[in-house]
């Protein structure tokens, strides 16, 4: 099968299970970034605001040597903010509040958490990746690399995801229930291959999500083909033929298949 | 498919930790099931992302127990670990030595035949005014305020130099060896200049105490870094990516190491350093560090007989 041109990343695991990880993309990374330079330096303000008080107050009761205090650990703050909060949180969580809020997290290119070794490697390149200025180098790399990855992200060897979270998936209920007309027309067992299935079921979930214009044309493209090569008229719209089709070859001509006048309709068709 | 309490992380009792890895079997078994046997996409889809997440929390970085735990448990390995990769990286650190201290004794040698050579490299005044403050000497030391500012600064300019220097050696060496250069030199200037003003004696009493630390943990960043870059230029029988991940790791600790003397040399240099103590034992105290300091890289961890990989 060729290489999928999605922006994905195939992990396999010891149990021999593939599955696969979005990478995330400049975007979403950007803006994390951006986040996490606000919560550090946003809190290096407060901090020096703070710190500006007290010694203000102190420098009143002449206390010069306060002030110099209040500037060293301004200074060592402001290396913790350079230096030590990427890794930090990373080491620990996988993720800084930044990447938390866009949803993104740094994995190893096996698909791993990532540890000190490869939190430390990834942020430590930030300055090569900075280079020469604006994040050019490490962006250009970005768009090189296969996986987005900036140069700290190559030799650490880790990846920045954005992990699916698990959602249940409602059962595909055929709404409005089929007309006995509209039955009469396609005859009991229905056979599809397993690709046709898949796609044909993919555009049934997605058809409430779609204008109706859209519908059309996505079905009118491959509902004729298939009525041709199972000797069937289609009389009817083509994205409900679709539906019909794809609810009697799953059910495989089970009684339940028909009876569903007793369901409420889902919310999607609702919206439709 | 009530298996969604399978990736909430952590905090999970004894219970829920004990059913976590069947359960993530059986998701597993689930999934190649619903793989091969193609059903439904949006079920491969749920079973997928759950096994996904389930494999980040199984699958994760050696015990991620306590903090306190774990260092304790590491500290001798990290003890021995920092010198021996030094030494495995010796060829680099030797160049890196030179790049360092051949401009440093061009501009200190510089400086001190021809003043004026310094304020090329710094400006006239704050040259001045560092002449003018280490020739007072240190009798009085400095108050405890001053102390803490400038051991700030110290921590916040010199571990910041020493990682950048390692970090821009990813482009072949090439930043590292910039950096190199160009601190030493400006190192040597500046010492050049205060001693030619005739301020060499107290110059010398103030960085004893805490140059082995620093200029050493310089010179170990940049030979980190020239290792990294060479890693590219030269991979060997790997390619260029697979080299450089493999040494970078070996390099992680160094950079620590050196980061962790810088702190030490931060301390140092805040609080000992400029403290009204006598020369005569401010001069002892440096030799002893520097003493220390080379017969901790040069021998620890060789008794263990395990250095492998000696390059």
């Amino acid at each position: 099968m060729a290489e999928p041109l999605d922006t994905v990343v195939v992990i396999e695991t010891p149990e021999h299970i593939v599955f696969r990880h979005r990478v995330a993309g400049p975007a979403r990374r950007a803006v994390a970034y951006g986040i996490d330079l606000i919560v550090c330096y946003g809190s290096l303000i407060g901090i020096a605001l703070v710190l500006s008080i007290v010694v203000i107050g102190g420098a009143f009761g002449g206390q010069e040597a306060l002030a110099n205090v209040g500037i060293g650990l301004f200074l060592l703050l402001l290396f913790c903010a350079q230096w030590v909060y990427f890794v930090a949180f990373e080491t620990f969580t996988g993720r800084t509040p930044g990447k938390k809020l866009m949803g993104l997290r740094v994995v190893t290119t096996e698909g791993r958490p990532i540890g000190f070794t490869h939190a430390a490697l990834r942020n430590l390149l930030r300055v090569a990746d900075f280079l020469p200025t604006a994040y050019l180098l490490g962006g250009s790399f970005l768009f090189l690399s296969k996986r987005f990855q900036r140069v700290g992200d190559l030799v650490g060897g880790t990846l920045v995801v954005v992990p699916e979270k698990p959602t249940v998936a409602t059962a595909n209920v055929l709404w409005p229930p089929p007309h006995p007309a509209e039955l009469a027309a396609i005859p009991q067992n229905i056979v599809l291959d397993a690709d046709e299935r898949a796609a044909i079921e993919l555009f049934v979930r997605r058809r409430g999500a779609l204008g109706p214009a859209r519908e059309h044309e996505l079905a009118v493209m491959i509902a004729p083909g298939l009525a041709a090569r199972h000797g069937l008229p289609l009389t009817i719209d083509p994205s409900r033929f679709l539906a019909i089709l794809h609810d009697r070859a799953t059910h495989a001509g089970r009684k339940e298949a028909v009876v569903r006048d007793s369901l409420p309709p889902p919310s999607s068709r609702e919206a439709a | 498919m009530q298996r969604a309490q399978t990736r909430r992380i952590r905090k999970l009792d004894p219970e829920e930790v004990r059913r976590l890895a069947p359960l993530y079997r059986d998701t597993c078994a689930d999934l190649s099931r619903a793989q091969a046997s193609h059903y439904s996409a949006a079920l491969v889809d749920y079973l997928q992302a759950l096994s996904a997440s389930a494999h980040g929390v199984l699958y994760s970085a050696p015990a991620k127990g306590r903090i306190a735990q774990r260092a304790r448990a590491h500290a001798h390995a990290v003890w021995v670990a920092f010198p021996r990769a030094v030494r495995r990286h010796w060829r680099s650190m030797a160049i890196a030595f030179l790049l360092f201290f051949v401009p440093f004794f061009g501009g200190f040698v510089g400086a001190w035949v021809d003043p004026t050579y310094a304020f090329k490299i710094a400006p006239e005044p704050m040259l001045r005014q560092l002449t003018e403050s280490y020739r007072q000497g240190f009798s009085t030391g400095r108050d405890a305020g001053q102390d803490t500012f400038m051991a700030g600064f110290y921590v916040y300019n010199n571990v910041g130099i020493a990682l950048r220097c390692f970090a821009l050696g990813v482009l072949g060496g090439l930043g590292s060896a910039v950096y190199l250069v160009y601190n030493g030199l400006a190192t040597g200037a500046i010492m050049g200049y205060v001693a030619s003003q005739g301020a060499g004696d107290n110059i010398l009493t103030f960085v004893v105490g805490h140059s082995t630390f620093e200029l050493g943990a310089i010179v170990i960043a940049g030979g980190a870094g020239l290792s990294l870059g060479w890693s590219m230029v030269s991979p060997g029988r790997v390619t260029r990516i697979a080299s450089l991940q493999a040494v970078a790791k070996d390099l992680v600790v160094i950079v620590s190491g050196a980061a962790f003397m810088l702190l030490l040399a931060a301390m140092i240099e805040g609080y000992w350093s400029a403290s009204g103590l006598s020369s005569t034992l401010k001069r002892s105290i440096g030799g002893a560090f520097f003493v220390t300091i080379l017969a901790y890289l040069a021998l620890v961890g060789r008794e263990a007989g395990a250095e492998e990989g000696a390059r």
